[in-house]
């Protein structure tokens, strides 16, 4: 099978089924990202993106459904290979080899010659900023095990990288760091990214649209403002005035807003509840400001990412932190 | 750079031997770790342990020179076997349990090459035990002038029991959905295969228990030894002791090599 055009999306998943025996992990599943893109597929805990992944990834075989990766259909599973990086969440590292030697065999097993293999796995090392580390991988951080297995699922330059949990133990900073440099990858090298992750505000921040999968369905798919669209969940604003102001923002706030209602606790606060989408936050503003009446704080609730996901799948908020 | 939809930038890696890149990853992980020489090292004891008592009664005659030799071969194939075995075993649902093996089957390797790299890096271990056990075979089988035939034995009779035990352990490991079931259940087959060759009893019930040693490679393996060291039969009427090990080594491997289209996780959910 070869890549047929450019107009393909670099993943495409239609009515993809996983079965365990009974056991159905994923439903009838479709989904489709194009390259450049990074997708955020999440769910809760037994929600089935796992198996999606290891689906997409040729580790489990497809029930139903059909998926084409960067062009090439499942059933051709050492094209698909060539063509993905994958860092799992529960990936193992061999703690006798160093970080090179450990790189230069998974591009030998892309195909690389012993030489060039040393070179892709420096060029790799240095990306993540593992470069002047000749340690053996056991006396790695956490942190530095998550930054090599993603230098070893990019060593091979995928269309499609499947990344599980990729940020799970690393520092707010490390956090940052890794999403950035996914971000790059997927800007400056088109690559195709589907990123799961608990951490919903990174996924809101760094995916260009997002999946949620609840009891082995999509149950919410298109960008952040499409699905907290789709989770029908209202957003609130606490908002607080100079007193002498109170009056005036009540009169244009309730000629704009469903609910409304002042806050006991803080003379002068006032909370609204706001039409669905970003842009209505900015309505609100704009009308105020308008009028002459400025805000002494704007503070958003609710509409983020986390509710519509809490929403969508019914879970407390431990389950996405 | 683009590696959008674009062929990626590795080249396909479909039909390249990429079992070498294995079998080279494989063996320096075991004898660079602590895993290889650890398991040598048990066997080196054992060995010189065994031939110093082996030696030790030849010397008061409490056996037969070429008996002793005996001893020591048999103890060479049988513990070497073990230790192949032993890393062979481990080789499949060790990765698994140490969650390095999705990373290797995202790889476009042909799932077959894994398990062909890994049977040869597991061979590697027997190739080390055979390398320890030949100057002590050679020493002691040169005082009842069985050197040739010591070394004979050593290297094809041991050759094949090991490779077919080794393949077995492969099998067994890319079933295994744990470690510990993987090891237990080859060394557990080991010993029941290597039992009737201590069971004087089966060895004298005459033709069923004849064709009973013939049938199993271990016993097969360990009878011819004894026939050609002790009671000094010709080579050529011992064809009918190799046909287990050949069939065995050869259909174990087979089935191993069959087993790796299903190489699953263990833990898919």
């Amino acid at each position: 099978m070869v890549p047929t055009g450019v107009s393909d999306p670099a993943l495409e998943a239609r009515d993809l089924t996983v079965r365990y025996g009974k056991f159905t992990a994923a439903d009838s599943v479709s989904v489709t990202a194009n390259s450049g893109e990074i997708l955020g597929l999440l769910g809760p805990n037994g929600a089935g993106k796992t198996s999606v992944i290891r689906a997409l990834t040729t580790i489990v075989p497809v029930s139903a459904g059909t998926a084409r990766i960067n062009g090439h259909d499942l059933s051709d599973p050492t094209a698909v290979r060539a063509s993905i990086g994958v860092l799992p969440e529960s990936n193992g590292y061999p703690g006798a080899q160093t970080a090179r030697s450990y790189l230069r065999f998974y591009g030998e097993l892309f195909g690389l010659s012993p030489r060039e293999a040393g070179i892709r796995a420096d060029r790799q090392l240095g990306e993540v900023g593992l470069g002047d580390n000749h340690n053996r991988i056991s006396t790695f951080s956490r942190g530095m095990r998550q930054r090599l297995g993603l230098a070893r699922a990019l060593i091979n330059d995928p269309a499609v990288l499947f990344l599980d949990e990729p940020t799970l133990g690393l520092d707010p900073a490390g956090q940052d760091e890794l999403l950035a440099q996914l971000a790059h990858n997927a800007i400056e090298n088109g690559t195709c990214i589907v990123l799961c992750s608990h951490l919903l505000d990174e996924v809101e921040r760094v995916c260009d649209r997002v999946a949620i999968m609840h009891n082995a369905r999509i149950v919410a798919d298109g960008n952040v403002d499409e699905v907290i669209t789709t989770s029908g969940v209202a957003a609130s604003c606490k908002l607080r005035f100079a007193l002498g102001d109170v009056v005036a923002a009540e009169t244009v706030l309730r000629a704009s807003v469903a609910s409304l209602r002042f806050d006991e606790t803080r003379p002068g606060g006032i909370e609204i509840e706001l039409a669905t989408g970003n842009g209505a936050r900015t309505d609100i503003l704009r009308l105020l400001l308008d009028k002459g009446i400025e805000p002494r704080s704007f503070d958003l609730q609710g509409a983020r990412l986390s509710d519509a996901f809490r929403a969508l799948t019914g879970t407390g908020r431990e389950s996405t932190q | 750079m683009s590696a959008g939809l674009a062929a990626p930038a590795v080249r396909r890696t479909q039909g390249r031997p990429n079992w070498r890149v294995i079998t080279r990853r494989e063996t320096a992980d075991l004898w660079i770790s602590s895993k290889g020489l650890s398991v040598l090292f048990g066997f080196s004891v054992a060995l010189a342990a065994l031939s110093y008592l082996a030696a030790g009664n030849a010397a008061i005659n409490l056996l037969d020179a070429r008996e002793s030799v005996a001893v020591v071969v048999k103890t060479s194939i049988g513990l070497g076997t073990l230790a192949a075995l032993v890393v062979s075993a481990d080789a499949i649902s060790g990765e698994r349990e140490r969650g390095t093996l999705e990373a290797l089957l995202v790889t476009p390797v042909v799932r077959r090459h894994v398990v062909i790299g890994k049977l040869l890096a597991a061979t590697t271990m027997w190739v080390a035990s055979l390398l320890v056990a030949l100057p002590i075979v050679l020493v002691m089988a040169d005082g009842p002038g069985v050197v040739a035939d010591a070394v004979a034995v050593l290297f094809v009779t041991g050759g094949l029991v090991a490779a077919a035990l080794t393949a077995l352990g492969l099998a067994v490991s890319s079933i295994a959905m744990s470690n510990r079931v993987s090891l237990a259940a080859s060394v557990t087959i080991l010993l029941v295969l290597a039992a009737p060759s201590q069971l004087p009893a089966v060895k004298a019930s005459g033709a069923l228990g004849a064709l009973l040693i013939k049938a199993n490679p271990v016993s097969a393996g360990l009878a011819m030894a004894e026939n050609i060291l002790v009671k000094q039969q010709a080579w050529s009427d011992q064809w009918p002791y190799l046909i287990s090990p050949v069939v065995a080594a050869v259909a174990l491997t087979a089935v191993a090599i069959a087993l790796s289209g299903r190489l699953a996780l263990g833990d898919s959910r």
